[in-house]
């Protein structure tokens, strides 16, 4: 009414009215109240109005968000969880004093509203309802399929925070396995599946439902998850050395197993039932095994926690403390007390507590060194124990050992083939004596035709040259004495002997005599 | 109630000890009779099944192995939580592992109270003549504490079965203590699962 007023105005009327403060706004503002808004000024009504809307709403995520207070929820009498749990099982729509039970998140008395089922959740239910019509009798399936059903609804329905729709959902399996427990059909020839076969399927189709609304619900969680996040990016320099684990990054094995670890590790978060999620961690931890296997390390917790925590450092994996608690809550209990999934969902805690806890103590180191490595002021030095992880390194230092190993093969080989080429010429010209000594000793029939005719020939070529020389001597016998004559066919008569290889070479000498007569 | 002539039982069992007392090399030599100085093993060795017949029961046994670094000491509640029955570990030839089992003692206590059933085993027997543990002063330590005390070698395979299966009683006794107080509060909450029941069916009639 009056906040039109100008600044003139403002001090003028409040001479006029110094006696009816109680006309005045009760802000002390200047303008005038009205009663109806509680002696407030129109715009002091206004933000009061927002103050006590914002203060509602924190109540009310307050509520929603404080761990303390669902502790406290927790413990508050069994009576309204009784109630809950009852809730739960019932079929008909809830009526109105369900949704104001103490655990109802929402002060006022809002209607009920029912969310369609996620394509998941139908994915989930179709392939519940499978496996029941496969292994159990219509009767089994019918029951388990109507009880399942009805609390899948009441889920849905009841707008509940997840710590409360945990201890519901645990009751319900709990209450839920008793009860299959006791059939005797379980226990006859024909049927094919356990119980724990049965709730496992529950267990999966009901988590799934859980997921779209109580995954990651809370800002709260997001939050925590998101700076759990940070610090772990923060600790990368924490190498696997710093960690101790025995990991032998040199071969290629165990960095192959390193990364399944990871992206299974990483891959959690994309499963939407606690089943599936605890299936990815179980495969993930089991690359974990191999690796170490391959690293011919013992497979003891002394090396399989430092390492998981290496694998966890290494992936980051988003929401990863938001899945814990998810599995936590909406897993069938026993599968968490005991098995092996059981073991590795404990180390996977332990990895995360250790990763949330970590200081300069756990790795002996002083303090200021430690901060300055989270930090980023300092890197750490090149050392054994932080290179050990390095992998390009070990890249690096395994392909220079191939390549060194190659060059000496390469060298190897050259002189085995120099040996090999000088051992074939030896051999080459061994051979060669041999075939002849054979050949001397043993002659072929065609060998001694070709030796009897090349002697002809020499022989022939021999006679020739003989003649030859007589008709030279005889033209100068005139002047030559005749004692020549008596010498002459003295020389070449030992030379004809058969034992004389070249008759060529007799007729030779033969010339070479009477010439030089 | 039936819970008196139970037959079959599971049982968590968490193995603590500091760091090479072996720890690992005990469930081996328990699961596998295998030792090796190395233990290089073709199987995991941090997490282990095996069925121990006591008497006329049968108790499946989960043990689980700890990382036994002193920084990861703190991580312990993690792992014992829900635990059946609580194998410490220590090595008789070293005094202070000795030590870190009275820590665990009293932690353990404060976190389980009463649930679980603690053995304390001196390992490594085998190298008596470096013992600095005696057998009387564990022994008294034990009783005080109202534990069970044995001697093993994992090397020599001495006392091991012996161990698990004294385990294996007390937890087997102490399962049917608990569970004949238990059934009060068990059937407080059995009445509120069993009105639902009724009501599916009668909503099956209509």
């Amino acid at each position: 009414m009056s906040d039109k007023h100008g600044e003139e105005d403002e001090s003028k009327k409040a001479k006029m009215h110094l006696k009816a403060n109680d006309l005045l706004c009760v802000n002390g503002c200047g303008f005038y109240g009205t009663p109806q808004w509680e002696n407030r000024c129109s715009k002091c009504w206004r933000a009061h109005q927002n103050e006590l809307k914002k203060s509602q709403d924190f109540a009310k995520n307050k509520s929603l968000l404080s761990f303390d207070q669902f502790q406290e929820r927790r413990k508050s009498t069994t009576e309204s969880k009784s109630r809950g749990i009852k809730n739960l099982f019932k079929t008909s729509p809830i009526p109105e004093s369900g949704t104001s039970s103490p655990t109802s998140t929402s002060p006022s008395s809002t209607p009920t509203r029912r969310r369609d089922l996620s394509p998941d959740s139908l994915e989930a239910r179709k392939q519940f309802s499978d496996f029941l019509v496969a292994n159990l009798s219509t009767a089994m399936a019918q029951e388990i399929a109507r009880s399942v059903k009805n609390a899948v609804n009441k889920i849905s329905e009841m707008r509940l925070n997840s710590e409360d729709m945990s201890d519901l959902v645990i009751s319900y399996y709990q209450y839920l396995g008793d009860r299959i427990g006791v059939h005797s059909y379980f226990n006859s020839p024909d049927c094919k599946v356990k119980v724990e076969d049965v709730m496992d399927q529950v267990e999966k189709y009901i988590s799934t439902c859980c997921y779209a609304m109580f995954f990651c619900a809370s800002h709260d969680e997001e939050v925590a998850d998101m700076s759990l996040q940070d610090r772990i990016r923060s600790l990368h320099w924490v190498t696997a050395g710093f960690l101790e684990t025995k990991l032998v990054f040199k071969k290629q094995n165990v960095r192959d197993k390193v990364d399944e670890a990871i992206t299974e590790l990483i891959e959690i978060n994309a499963k939407k039932s606690a089943f599936e999620k605890l299936d990815c961690l179980t495969r993930s931890c089991k690359a974990i095994f191999e690796a170490l296997k391959e690293s011919e390390s013992s497979t003891s917790a002394d090396e399989f926690l430092p390492t998981l925590i290496y694998i966890l450092f290494r992936g980051n994996p988003p929401l990863i403390q938001s899945n814990v608690k998810f599995i936590s809550r909406f897993a069938v209990p026993a599968r968490l007390m005991s098995g092996e999934a059981a073991y590795f969902f404990t180390n996977l805690s332990c990895a995360l507590e250790f990763a949330r806890n970590m200081n300069h103590e756990s790795l002996q180191m002083e303090k200021t060194e430690f901060e300055a490595y989270t930090s980023g002021h300092m890197a750490p030095p090149l050392s054994v124990l932080n290179t050990a992880c390095n992998q390009a390194m070990y890249v690096l230092e395994g392909t220079i050992e191939t390549i060194v190993t190659v060059a000496k093969k390469a060298e190897d080989l050259l002189k085995n083939l120099t040996g090999v080429d000088k051992k074939s010429d030896d051999d080459l010209e061994k051979m060669l004596i041999l075939i002849k000594e054979t050949v001397d000793i043993f002659p072929t029939d065609e060998y001694i035709q070709m030796k009897e005719s090349i002697f002809a020939e020499e022989q022939e070529t021999a006679d020739l040259l003989v003649s030859l020389s007589r008709q030279s001597s005889e033209s100068g016998r005139g002047t030559l004495s005749t004692s020549a004559d008596n010498t002459q066919p003295s020389t070449p008569q030992p030379q004809l002997d058969p034992s004389f290889e070249s008759p060529l070479a007799a007729a030779i000498v033969q010339k070479e005599a009477t010439d030089s007569n | 109630m039936s819970s008196i002539t139970r037959k079959e039982f599971k049982f968590k069992v968490v193995l603590l000890g500091e760091g090479c007392v072996g720890k690992s090399s005990l469930v081996l030599r328990f699961v596998e009779n295998k030792f090796s100085t190395r233990h290089l093993s073709t199987i995991q060795a941090s997490f282990q099944n095996k069925t121990v017949q006591v008497d006329d029961c049968k108790a499946e046994l989960h043990i689980w192995d700890t990382a036994g670094q002193e920084k990861y000491h703190a991580l312990g509640p993690i792992y014992y939580r829900g635990s059946n029955g609580v194998l410490l570990v220590f090595d008789i030839t070293e005094q202070r592992s000795f030590k870190k089992v009275k820590n665990w003692v009293l932690e353990i206590k404060t976190c389980l109270g009463k649930t679980a059933e603690i053995l304390i085993v001196g390992n490594k027997i085998d190298l008596d003549d470096e013992r600095q543990v005696s057998r009387q002063e564990a022994e008294s330590y034990a009783e005080s504490e109202g534990a069970l005390y044995m001697e093993t070698s994992a090397q020599e395979n001495r006392g091991i079965s012996e161990a698990f299966t004294a385990l294996t009683e007390k937890m087997i006794q102490h399962s049917r203590t608990a569970t004949a107080e238990a059934p009060l509060s068990n059937r407080s909450i059995r009445l509120i699962d069993e009105e639902p029941l009724e009501e599916s069916r009668r909503k099956k009639c209509c």
